[in-house]
């Protein structure tokens, strides 16, 4: 009874939260889940449909329908929730995960606790997977579930991809350490207490932190420097999300209390997380760049040194509640370069107010003539890239490009012309004077 | 009647001998020209008619600029494409002299309605201005002695090996239009110093400025005409003809030399230019202390005069040096300089000494290229030391400066080629005349009288003045240049002493040297036409094979590979080669190079060296910050095409290590025993260094399971090369031009050789995390 | 906590055993004046891994029995480097060690190395303490002999690896400037003597004909490349057509000079004679040597030039 009240009220306060929200990417996600299990994750994958993705289901054991065709993705998106089966298909290799995210689909990946060709995968994207067979465990707080269900509180703020306040998180896999990639952006910080070791029949393994802590703390999979939860960009903007258990999306969880009388956070949190690598979230791109002289307008394909040049940038944001791009000029720390092998020109690039989503700044071209780029590299993360490069020649100024008639150069023209007025003096007075000359030097002689 | 070898007609009007001597010598001097067209012409009809070798390309590209958009565009030209991303300063770093000259050509073909395509203008440019080669050193050799030498010096120059080297039709060099510049201005030169004319030597600067436009070579004539100017006051010769002509050649030269923007004020701030400037100087001092001389009469100031004189020359002498130290007057250029210190280039600037053309001269060139000439020529010399007028004096001097430099670079002997003509033409002429002349030495001199009558008749050869004059005046008869044959038997029939005790007895005598000089004309004629046909007409950038059979087979990779980059690659793409094929790929291809065959930056054609000389993983940033596309390396390892890089790779090794010493040595290259192998022997950095991965990358499978053999070095070419960081885009149909593209980042940001071990399925070792206490331990 | 102390200890150990290794090594080099004479256990204690000093070693072969021609030519330079260096001031000097290793005294040396040939000039760099390089490459450098075995490439090479640059001064060639000045005297008191002969037109003739001559035969190629006058296996003919020995400038010099002077003689001297016998004798005589000396010419060419088709009587 209690229960089925329970339900009608999270039914109400689901369909609160619900809105439709839209990824800029596409709205075809390909789930690959064991049919038997599918019914545990209603909850997340209602959630998706009511926001307008077309799920498709797939079965670890059948091939059909195919991901890749002909170096083309059939899906915007993919949900790896079959963690524990033994292979994904034969067309689900972490090589075939690669090459999704390299043709700019998107995926969700919950990662098993036994060995599995996922933990190769993730040791691509430089994550390092403890031991098969040890998930996270944590003793603390004191609690009736068993100690590998673990309630992780969330902080705002965390993590650039929580946008908003998460209630404690329940969580049950395997934590993931993080090697040195920057493009790792960790999600969910496991807690300070929890560590990874095999589970013993008898709760929990002591012996596991006593032998560890006798070696030193070797190989000891513990802390808040792990991760359980982490996303990843790739360079081409691709997302992937490595879940430490396919459980977190689970009804059950979803519907345990984390506190008493209080809901937990994993609606919250999936959604949050599926926001974020279904690319509804944090997504910017470049609209348009020009550039042109201080005082023109028409762009000009090259440009003399010294020039006073004029570059803008217009940069909009994906408004996933509109499923529209809008312009945004919320980035206060954009930056252009001005490059011929190395920065010429470094310079801020604010934001233009008055014009929404234009960003504008006006420079001296070097006094070097080559091939430049206009160049903006914006990384940050959890935001999807910003790059643009645009490649300008700047040449030297023409034959009459220079400045003439130098008051400082009046020394050569005087010269200049003295000495030609002298020529033509001479010359008129020597022709003129020939005869006489000659004759008087007849003279000369006869005398 | 003078016992004549041979009977001589002598019922001939002076009017018709006349017209005949020159109707012939128009007919021979078109023949001549018609001669070296054609000889030039084989490259075109064994291949077609196409640019040849490197920077003809450049010169042709350049071309179709100034065709197509005007003087004031190509002046004004910055090259984006080229020395990317540097881009190049095109106008003001060329000699716009050749282009000038096609465009101007075009452009009145095009006013005649002749829609002549611009490259065949470009093709045919040089054998055309061969013709005026001809001309230019007939009226040259004129100067030296008579028409006849001038004739025969035509001859030599239209045909010898050594100027078609540089000018068969499509080599469109600079050199192409600049030997002929060279000659007419020294023709000029000649004749304005014999003369003493202001005339001449304006005409002679105006071509001299046609010179500097055309070829950085114009440094000979600035200081050849110099050095003459400067002998001629030292052995006392100085006249006022020599200061006319001097002083308006070097003054209006000069000034027109510095409108050529390349030029610019080097011609009063650099050392090559210093000796004229000096001479100019010198001869006013001199004619300044001749007319003092002429007016004072006292024995002692005379003395003073001449000390004076000695006294200034040491003063600006010192103030050169002065100025040279406090570097007012820039130094020797490095390509000026490696000619009078020959081991500097190679230690400074490996760039210069690696060009094939800029290697010492052995013999046998010389020889091949000019033949009999090359011993006729001291003979030639000797003769002008014989009568020893101001003109006889500069062929001299040409010739020993000449074929010293010649020595010293091959390509310098393209300078000697013109003297050795002109000196052999007057030897051979001297010989031909002293033995056709039929005249028989024992003059009866009691029967003089009645000799004059044939005297009078025979004496029409004569070209201009009756032959009493010459008998009143023998002294202006010596004095006369032109003394053909038949002016000479005048002189002896005329009784002249000197004349008769001189001549050859006998009919055989002269049958016996002529026939043997003949023979060995000929000789020449069929050695130049060998050589012209299979050494010197193949345009390098299509070559030709021999089959077995003897039938041809024509190799067109470079083209194939060039138009593959046109046809498949976006028009901004990169390529980045070795410097030789630079301007081939801007006129083929027309995609953007790195460093192309005009070496004017050392730190960037060695960065080029350092990317291909170094390991993939160490060329990849190189490359990348470049923004180098595609990488294109020759490779003749498979039909034994023996010009390609790996032969000229330790060149790129040197030009890297001059500039980053402590990351590429050449030692390291070598095997322990130092011997330069490619195959498994190769030393490690040899092995790893991205020139040799990308030329025998592939290579072992072509012969599936057999032994892989390079036919260049003859040795075994290794097995399984892996390449990470380049992909293999085109290989040309016998493998000469190679082609790959280069990687971009992989997009998890791993380095791309791990990579690739992915994409191969290859298993990484797990890795533990770093537990806090080993960081704090390792802090 | 205890690895820490006794690793420290090791160091200390270290520290010292450095300390006297380099006080050995500069004994050895003053015994030497300057350069060490090497042998395996010595050259250990150079090249030991912990070095905080730089070397440059010259393994060579000067006994008798090995007759190492090279050795012998390029020993004297190292020695003076190595002289030069000893005199700088003592701190700088200890830093860098020069020293010659003999082949008799340590074969093992040069198996371990590997190496085949002498004389082979190795700089080893400090592999520790303080003048290590920064790029950490401590892997010996070897010394390619491009500028021959001249000492002051070898000093400026060497410069390199020093604390400071190596004080070497080509020592000033007396005899040189002694004869140069000598032969400017002679020139002149012989120009004194003998203008009149010197002035004559045909003595500069004569010269630059010669000039002209030597140079045409290639001279500058032999110069330049410092090919030798007579190739190994004893022929003077360098096989390949852009290549050539000293004495083929000489050969073909007078063949060109032989065929212009009958040019001149048929042209010059001939007429004047008088006597039609003696002339007609002269001109079959020089007809008959232009004729015979061309065709050796050719045929001298053709063994240069495989591919060429003509020949003359010969």
């Amino acid at each position: 009874m209690f229960s089925l009240r329970r339900w009608c009220l999270l039914a109400l306060s689901l369909a609160g939260v619900l809105v439709d929200a839209k990824s800029s990417t596409g709205d075809s996600v390909l789930v690959v889940v064991d049919p038997a299990q599918q019914d545990n994750y209603s909850i997340f994958f209602n959630g998706l449909k009511d926001q307008g993705y077309e799920l498709t289901f797939r079965s670890p054991k059948v091939e059909k329908p195919v991901i890749i065709e002909d170096n083309v993705s059939n899906f915007a998106h993919v949900i790896l929730l079959a963690p524990e089966a033994k292979n994904l298909g034969k067309d689900i290799t972490p090589q075939s995960i690669v090459e999704l995210l390299s043709l700019k689909t998107n995926v969700v990946v919950a990662l098993p606790t036994k060995q599995s060709p996922l933990h190769a995968l993730a040791a691509e994207f430089s994550l390092i997977l403890p031991p098969p067979g040890s998930p996270l465990i944590s003793y603390s707080p004191k609690r009736d579930t068993p100690s590998t269900l673990i309630p992780i509180s969330v902080e705002d703020h965390s993590s650039p991809v929580l946008t908003k306040h998460i209630r404690p998180v329940w969580f049950s896999g395997i934590p993931q350490a993080l090697g040195n990639n920057p493009l790792l952006i960790p999600i969910l910080r496991a807690p300070a207490e929890s560590f990874a070791s095999e589970v013993t029949v008898t709760s929990g393994s002591a012996e596991a932190l006593v032998d560890a802590a006798e070696k030193g703390g070797e190989g000891l999979w513990a802390g808040s420097s792990l991760s359980a939860v982490t996303g990843f960009q790739a360079t081409n903007g691709a997302r992937i999300t490595f879940v430490g258990g396919a459980e977190v999306f689970s009804d059950e969880l979803a519907q345990k209390e984390a506190e008493q009388y209080v809901q937990s956070g994993n609606i919250d949190f999936v959604k949050e997380v599926a926001a974020w690598t279904f690319q509804e979230n944090l997504v910017l791109r470049i609209e348009k760049v020009e550039h042109h002289l201080v005082n023109g307008t028409e762009p000009k394909e090259t440009y003399t040194i010294n020039d006073n040049v004029e570059f803008s940038a217009y940069i909009s944001k994906w408004n996933p509640a509109k499923g529209e791009w809008q312009p945004y000029s919320g980035l206060k720390d954009l930056q252009l370069e001005f490059t011929m092998l190395d920065p010429f020109v470094r310079t801020a690039l604010p934001p233009v107010n008055g014009a929404p989503g234009k960003y504008s700044t006006a420079f001296r071209a070097p006094d070097r003539h080559g091939v430049f780029k206009f160049v903006i590299n914006h990384k940050r993360k959890g935001w999807s890239f910003l790059e643009s490069s645009t490649t300008v020649p700047v040449v030297p100024p023409r034959h009459d490009g220079y400045p003439r008639f130098l008051s400082a150069a009046w020394p050569y023209y005087a010269g200049a012309i003295s000495t030609s007025v002298a020529f033509f003096l001479f010359s008129t007075i020597w022709l003129a004077g020939e005869a006489r000359d000659s004759k008087k030097g007849k003279a000369a002689k006869s005398e | 009647m003078p016992s004549l070898a041979y009977p001589v007609p002598t019922d001939l009007s002076p009017a018709t001998v006349k017209n005949t001597a020159s109707l012939f010598r128009i007919v021979t001097l078109a023949l001549i020209s018609g001669a070296a067209i054609a000889s030039r012409l084989f490259s075109i009809i064994n291949y077609e008619s196409v640019i040849h070798e490197f920077d003809p390309w450049f010169n042709y590209r350049a071309t179709r600029v100034l065709a197509a958009k005007g003087f004031y565009e190509f002046w004004n030209w910055f090259d984006p494409t080229a020395w990317y991303p540097l881009g190049r300063v095109v106008g003001g770093t060329v000699y716009p002299g050749l282009m000038a000259t096609s465009g101007v050509i075009y452009y009145i073909l095009q006013a005649l309605n002749l829609p002549v395509d611009i490259r065949n203008i470009c093709v045919l440019l040089a054998p055309g201005f061969s013709a005026l080669t001809a001309w230019a050193t007939y009226m040259f050799t004129k100067e030296m002695k008579n028409e006849s030498a001038g004739l025969l010096a035509a001859a030599f120059i239209g045909i010898v090996p050594g100027y078609i080297s540089r000018s068969v039709a499509g080599s469109y060099d600079n050199e192409a239009i600049a030997i002929f510049l060279l000659m007419f201005t020294f023709f000029l030169w000649i004749r304005a110093l014999k003369q003493g004319s202001a005339l001449y030597g304006t005409i002679a600067a105006v071509f001299y400025f046609y010179m500097v436009a055309a070829w950085g070579g114009y440094v000979f004539i600035t200081n050849m005409i110099p050095v003459h100017a400067l002998v001629l006051i030292l052995m006392g010769r100085f006249s006022h003809r020599l200061y006319v002509a001097y002083c308006s050649w070097y003054a209006i030269g000069t000034l027109a030399s510095m409108q050529v923007p390349f030029v610019g004020f080097q011609p009063v701030s650099t050392s090559e230019h210093m000796g004229a400037l000096g001479v100019f100087g010198l001869l006013q001092i001199v004619a300044f202390i001749e007319l003092v001389r002429s007016h004072v009469s006292s024995q002692n100031f005379q003395r003073l005069l001449r000390v004076f004189l000695v006294a200034t020359g040491l003063l600006g002498a010192s103030a050169f040096v002065f100025l040279t130290y406090n570097g007012k007057i820039a130094p020797w250029t490095g390509r000026f300089y490696s000619l009078w210190d020959t081991g500097y280039a190679k230690k400074y600037i490996p760039i210069i000494a690696s060009v094939s053309e800029h290697q010492p001269t052995a013999w046998p060139s010389f020889f091949m290229d000019l033949q009999m000439l090359i011993f006729v020529f001291p003979a030639g010399v000797i003769m002008c030391f014989r009568e020893l007028r101001d003109e006889h004096l500069f062929v001299i001097i040409y010739s020993v400066m000449a074929s010293y430099f010649a020595g010293v670079m091959v390509r310098l002997m393209l300078t000697l080629t013109p003297v050795v003509c002109v000196a052999s033409a007057i030897a051979l002429s001297t010989l031909l005349e002293t033995y056709i002349n039929p005249v028989e030495p024992d003059a009866a001199v009691e029967v003089v009288e009645p000799k004059q009558t044939n005297g009078e008749t025979t004496a029409a050869a004569a070209p201009s003045t009756p032959a009493g004059k010459k008998a009143k005046k023998p002294a202006a008869a010596a004095a006369a240049a032109p003394t053909s044959a038949l002016s000479e038997l005048v002189a002896v029939s005329s009784g002249k002493k000197t004349a008769s005790s001189r001549g050859i007895f006998g009919l055989d005598t002269r049958i016996v040297v002529v026939l043997n000089t003949l023979w060995m004309l000929f000789f020449f004629v069929f050695h130049c036409t060998y050589v012209t046909s299979t050494a010197y007409s193949s345009p390098s950038v299509v070559l030709a094979s021999q089959g077995p059979d003897g039938s041809q087979h024509i190799i067109d990779d470079f083209r194939e590979a060039y138009y593959w980059l046109r046809q498949n690659t976006p028009e901004d793409a990169v390529v980045m080669s070795w410097w030789d094929y630079g301007y081939q790929i801007a006129g083929m291809a027309d995609r953007p190079t790195l460093v192309d065959n005009n070496t004017w930056n050392n730190t960037h054609i060695a960065t080029v060296g350092k990317a291909m000389s170094s390991s993939e993983e160490n060329a990849y940033p190189i490359l990348r910050k470049h923004d180098v596309d595609y990488v294109l390396v020759i490779f003749g390892g498979l039909i034994g095409y023996s010009g390609d890089d790996i032969n000229k790779f330790l060149w790129m090794v040197r030009i890297a290590q001059g500039v980053w010493p402590d990351e590429i040595q050449e030692s390291n290259y070598f095997t322990p025993r130092g011997e330069y192998r490619v195959d498994d022997n190769a030393s490690k950095t040899m092995r790893e260094s991205l020139m040799y991965k990308m030329s025998y990358y592939r290579f072992a499978d072509l012969f599936g399971g057999n032994q892989a053999v390079d036919r260049v070095r003859n040795q075994q070419a290794p097995k399984n090369i892996e390449l990470d960081y380049l992909d293999e885009a085109f290989t040309s149909e016998n493998w000469i031009v190679r082609i790959y593209e280069v990687r971009k980042e992989d997009i998890l940001g791993r380095d791309l050789k791990s990579a690739n071990a992915f994409e191969k399925g290859k298993k990484r070792k797990r890795s533990k995390p770093i537990t806090s206490r080993r960081r704090a331990l390792a802090a | 906590m205890k690895g820490l102390f006794s690793s420290l200890f090791l160091c200390l150990g270290l520290v010292y055993a450095q300390q006297d290794s380099l006080k050995k090594l500069t004994e050895l080099a003053a015994a030497g004046n300057g350069v060490i004479h090497l042998d395996s256990q010595s050259f250990d204690l150079l090249t030991s891994p912990k070095r905080t000093w730089s070397a440059s070693i010259q393994f060579t072969a000067l006994s008798k029995n090995r007759n190492c021609v090279p050795c012998k030519e390029f020993d004297p330079a190292f020695s003076t480097v190595g002289k030069a260096w000893s005199s700088v001031q003592a701190s700088d000097r200890d830093q860098h060690f020069f020293a010659t290793l003999d082949f008799d005294n340590a074969p093992n040396v040069f198996q371990k190395l590997s190496l085949a040939s002498a004389p082979v000039v190795f700089a080893y760099p400090a592999a520790d303490g303080p003048r290590k390089p920064a790029s950490g490459r401590t892997a010996p450098t070897k010394y390619d002999f491009q500028d021959g075995f001249d000492a002051g490439p070898l000093a400026q090479h060497l410069s390199k690896f020093t604390p400071v640059p190596i004080p070497y001064k080509a020592p000033i060639d007396w005899a040189k400037w002694f004869t140069t000045a000598i032969a400017i005297i002679g020139v002149g008191s012989f120009l004194r003597l003998a203008a009149p002969v010197v002035f004559t037109r045909w003595t500069w003739a004569f010269g630059s004909v010669i000039v002209m001559l030597i140079m045409t035969g290639g001279y500058m190629f032999t110069r330049i490349r410092g090919v030798p006058y007579v190739g190994r296996d004893g022929n003077w003919i360098a096989a390949g057509f852009s290549n050539q020995y000293g004495q083929e400038v000489h050969v073909v010099a007078f063949v060109y000079g032989l065929l212009a002077f009958s040019f001149v003689m048929l042209t010059l001297i001939v007429p004047y004679q008088t006597s039609p016998a003696k002339q007609r004798m002269q001109v079959y005589l020089w007809g008959a040597v232009v004729i015979i000396i061309y065709s050796v010419l050719v045929s001298l060419f053709r063994v240069k030039n495989r591919g060429y088709p003509y020949k003359l009587l010969l």
